[in-house]
């Protein structure tokens, strides 16, 4: 275990207090804790590409960064016109 | 000496999403929530990257790892206004500015 791996561990760790939080709390407090979820495996994505020296891993952390973006932008919009 | 400095900058990159973390989690406000979410991928991302390419140096997984985190870098902050948007929506029920805070020009 490499200090990449740990990283990624400590920030996936952070991933549960989050999605506590999205459960519990408004809908639109609840899309800016995913959101940060989002940014979160995106960074543990990278972190376990380098750990475990899979290269082709990288390309899941570049889809990850899109959908992250992607997905904030859509529960903006569904929450901002139906709450 | 590398090993250090990816130690160092790792450390400094999960210290800066756990306050960003606790930011979200501890403020009280929506607004207040979204500084601490657009400073997730600013500054620790940039650890981070910093980090993987002082091991991969600009080889194809290098590349990837700068293309991921300027991806979150460049269009984050766009996602971000439209939340901030959606939430002027829903606690004041207009995007607009209200009369009170309308700036003199």
């Amino acid at each position: 275990m490499n200090a990449f791996v740990i990283a990624a561990t400590a920030l996936i760790v952070l991933i549960a207090p989050l999605l506590f939080f999205a459960a519990l709390t408004r809908p639109i407090d609840g899309a800016v804790a995913l959101s940060l979820v989002g940014t979160l495996a995106t960074l543990a994505t990278l972190c376990l590409a380098e750990g475990l020296h899979r290269s082709f891993s990288y390309t899941v952390a570049v889809v990850a960064a899109v959908m992250t973006v992607i997905s904030t932008l859509v529960f903006a919009r569904f929450l901002g016109r139906w709450l | 000496m590398t090993n250090v400095i990816v130690d160092i900058l790792l450390v400094l990159g999960v210290l800066g999403e756990v306050i960003c973390v606790a930011g979200v989690l501890v403020k009280r406000t929506t607004m207040d929530r979204l500084h601490f979410l657009g400073a997730s991928t600013t500054v620790p991302a940039f650890f981070f990257l910093a980090a993987v390419i002082c091991r991969e140096h600009v080889s194809a997984g290098g590349l990837q790892a700068i293309a991921a985190v300027a991806l979150l870098f460049l269009f984050f902050p766009v996602a971000l206004l439209a939340l901030g948007r959606a939430v002027r929506q829903i606690d004041l029920g207009d995007v607009r500015p209200r009369p009170e805070e309308r700036v003199e020009s």
